[in-house]
């Protein structure tokens, strides 16, 4: 048979098909394979206000099924940093005037305003893959590696996960863990904890560079309640051993009466510190307990989500996290979803505001305000909607506030009449696409 | 330690109440769509966890710690 | 129809859509008693136990006739309701029990539709003949009962009669409904296919085969020998319009054998094709 008699067959055929059946012509058909590949990528920015931290970034998650429930995940983010970030030191009503971590330039800060080092313009890539497949009929395994990359920071990492049904697949167990291998390259090498920062080009008190390990460990269980709703609770352990301590953050010194920060001449010559600032110092070890729970709730189409988690370490710090998200569907491809959020925080045992000439030198201290007492609320919205192909598109909107407080028998002198806690208020804006 | 232990004591309470919950396989169609899945947003968890672990001391719960970046 | 019949429905009430399986039963039902060649009573029966002489057949009848007639001239002769008394010698039960060539060549004397008179609405043929309607059977019932929903109108409803669907509208709830295709291992999907609106057959040999001396015999025989086609795919999906035209499709694929890629790639329609 030639080309064009084969052709005419399914044209005899369909008009065979019609008289058969009689009736109307139905719709033509939409049919494919499944795509192998799934895609999720997004857009966001992260700002701070008072010309703080900026984050542009780009993410894309790749991800290949195969047979059987089997899938390999690629995943790649690159964020782009800028802006400044505080440097521990307090608020004074003179000018400040500080080295830079590099050892190689000064910068001054105004009088009343809070010490921003803005060094910072970083881009940074990390990359992750791994690997799913069942074992048996009821469980599977997840393996993975991560690795980032940013100028003064490494990180290569593995990851494994167990996970088990029971009960008709209404329960299952899980376990995982993960091991980091990360080391830094501070910029002027990392400084002696609780030595001085030292005049322009003076670089006595550096060192190399750094490393640090993290072991994580995660085991959970998921319990589907009812038709309506499924329930999570982990229990995670985390140890971090090695360089924990921020090598760009110092200490203001200051005066056991006034609190002032105490003064400093340069070097002649040379530009340098205008008053007394120590780098900060942290243990070297840090371990860390939380149990999280989550539940996700359906009601008529809308759905909830709300999740609690409490951590705690042996810095003292204690956390609470309360997170809440309700998605309410407009149509069959639309849909709106509020979130709101609540964290606290207490302060580590070595957090403090400034360190006192009168007092001896502790031997772990840092005023990083992400060690200290706060409370930090989140409100946003998403709105998602299916495009003209049938992706999906999304964009959220967030704000994020950051409010701290020192205990008052942390104050000294003439601090007391500043505000001197760093509070944070941040806008988070992302667009997403999944085709 | 006795925090440790007592949080470990949680979660076992938790656990032996499951075993005889939960749905008959043909009961599944909620629990199956996509945003009934415990993660919805793969990126958007990610993003947040990223975030949350940069301005604050405490990381992680659903999954692993985040992490592996030079921010805190 | 030989296998598991399913309805899935996205109706709002409970009611609906057992008030739409109804519907869909009972007129598979009526299709398998009218035309199943394993009940004594009905056209089918008496079409069988003619013995040479004519029979008057009902409109519905006819028109399945005529669409067989169809595709015997589409498929040069390969596709013959009339083959049906082959399977007295062939049974493709995975093991290796092939007839002799006088067996075939004995039975290939009451196969041809070319021996048969058929002038609508009277039938005649020679006694000792056989007309078997599975090759359309089910196909046509999946249209059937899609035609029934379509009228009743508002829930998209996904049609399975074994592995032959129809969806009658894009499901609300997600994206596409999907169809997961066999491999070479029952019940094993090798291919999962997204199906918005439409018809998907396949025709395929996962169950029902030959092997014997390493040489695998697939049940599609060819009428004018008596045995299997050869170098037949193991599996021809086909997704089309309708049930019927896919399924006819998939089967002159088939029939084709070594050159079914060739054949299908002329028509037009979205196919999968595997050896």
């Amino acid at each position: 048979m030639t080309r064009s008699d084969n052709r005419s067959i399914s044209v005899t055929l369909a008009a065979a098909t019609c008289s058969l059946l009689g009736g109307g012509i139905p719709a033509p058909v939409d049919a494919q394979e499944e795509p192998a590949w799934d895609f999720n990528t997004s857009l966001l920015y992260y700002g701070e206000d008072d010309d703080r931290v900026k984050d542009y970034s780009v993410s894309a998650i790749a991800r290949r099924m195969f047979v059987d429930d089997r899938f390999l995940t690629i995943g790649l983010t690159v964020d782009v940093l800028t802006g400044a970030t505080p440097n521990g030191a307090i608020k004074q009503d003179v000018p400040q005037t500080f080295t830079r971590p590099s050892g190689d330039g000064a910068y001054t800060v105004a009088a009343g305003e809070l010490p921003l080092d803005d060094t910072f313009k970083d881009t940074r890539a990390a990359f992750t893959v791994s690997w799913q497949q069942p074992v048996g009929e009821t469980s599977l395994i997840n393996i993975g590696a991560s690795a980032s990359r940013e100028y003064d920071y490494t990180h290569i990492g593995l990851n494994a996960k167990f996970a088990r049904d029971f009960n008709r697949r209404n329960t299952t167990l899980s376990a995982g863990i993960a091991l980091s291998m990360d080391s830094l390259d501070p910029v002027g090498g990392a400084p002696t904890p609780l030595t001085p920062m030292l005049d322009v080009g003076d670089k006595s008190n550096r060192r190399g560079d750094e490393d640090k390990d993290v072991l994580d460990i995660v085991v959970g269980v998921t319990q589907v309640v009812s038709r309506n709703l499924i329930v999570q609770a982990n229990y995670s352990y985390s140890n971090s051993d090695g360089y924990l301590t921020d090598p760009y953050k110092v200490l203001s010194l200051v005066d056991s009466t006034t609190g002032d920060t105490l003064p400093r001449v340069p070097a002649p010559g040379a530009e340098g510190p205008s008053h007394q600032f120590l780098f900060e110092n942290r243990p070297d070890d840090r371990t860390k307990h939380s149990i999280y729970g989550q539940a996700k709730y359906y009601m008529n189409g809308k759905v909830l989500d709300a999740s609690y988690r409490f951590m705690t370490d042996d810095w003292e710090i204690d956390s609470h996290t309360v997170d809440l998200r309700y998605r309410i569907p407009f149509g069959a491809d639309r849909y709106f979803e509020p979130h709101l959020r609540f964290y606290t925080q207490t302060e580590a045992e070595f957090y403090m505001l400034s360190i006192s000439d009168s007092q001896p030198l502790p031997s772990f201290a840092s005023a990083d305000y992400r060690l200290g007492d706060f409370d930090a609320i989140t409100l946003g919205i998403k709105y998602g909607w299916k495009t003209r192909n049938d992706n999906e598109m999304s964009v959220r909107v967030e704000g994020y506030r950051q409010t701290g407080s020192i205990p008052g028998n942390q104050i000294i002198g003439n601090q007391a009449t500043r505000d001197n806690y760093p509070d944070l208020n941040a806008i988070i804006v992302q667009l997403g696409y999944r085709f | 330690m006795k925090r440790t232990v007592g949080i470990a004591a949680v979660t076992t309470l938790l656990c032996a109440g499951c075993s005889s919950m939960g749905v008959e396989p043909w009961e599944r169609d909620i629990l199956a769509k996509d945003e009934m899945q415990l993660t919805t947003d793969e990126i958007e968890a990610a993003t947040d966890d990223h975030i949350y672990f940069s301005k604050e001391a405490s990381s992680g719960g659903r999954g692993f710690g985040g992490g592996g970046c030079g921010c805190n | 129809m030989g296998s598991p019949c399913e309805l899935i429905c996205e109706a709002r009430k409970r009611a609906d859509a057992l008030e739409l399986s109804a519907l869909v039963a009972a007129e598979a039902w009526r299709i398998e008693d009218k035309f199943s060649r394993y009940l004594d009573d009905n056209i089918v029966a008496r079409i069988n136990s003619a013995a040479g002489r004519p029979v008057d057949v009902d409109e519905e009848t006819a028109a399945l006739l005529d669409f067989a007639v169809t595709l015997y001239d589409l498929s040069e002769r390969r596709f013959d309701i009339t083959s049906g008394v082959l399977r007295r010698i062939w049974r493709f039960d995975g093991g290796d029990q092939v007839p002799s060539r006088q067996s075939v060549e004995d039975m290939l004397s009451l196969v041809g539709w070319h021996r048969v008179d058929w002038r609508r609405p009277e039938l005649q043929m020679p006694g000792g003949m056989e007309i078997d309607l599975g090759g359309i059977g089910k196909e046509y019932a999946v249209d059937r009962c899609a035609a029934l929903l379509r009228e009743q109108g508002g829930s998209p409803c996904l049609i399975n009669f074994g592995g032959d669907l129809v969806a009658t509208e894009p499901p609300l709830r997600r994206r596409r409904w999907k169809a997961a295709v066999e491999g070479d291992e029952p019940d094993v999907p090798n291919r999962i296919i997204d199906l918005k609106i439409g018809a998907l057959a396949t025709s395929g040999d996962a169950r029902r085969f030959l092997l014997k001396d390493g040489v695998r015999y697939s049940h599609i025989l060819d009428p004018r020998t008596g045995w299997p086609v050869p170098d037949a795919p193991r599996s021809i999906t086909i997704a089309a319009d309708t049930c019927v035209q896919a399924g006819m499709i998939s089967t002159l694929g088939m029939l084709k054998g070594a050159q079914a890629e060739n054949f299908l790639s002329t028509q037009g329609v979205v196919f999968w094709c595997r050896r």
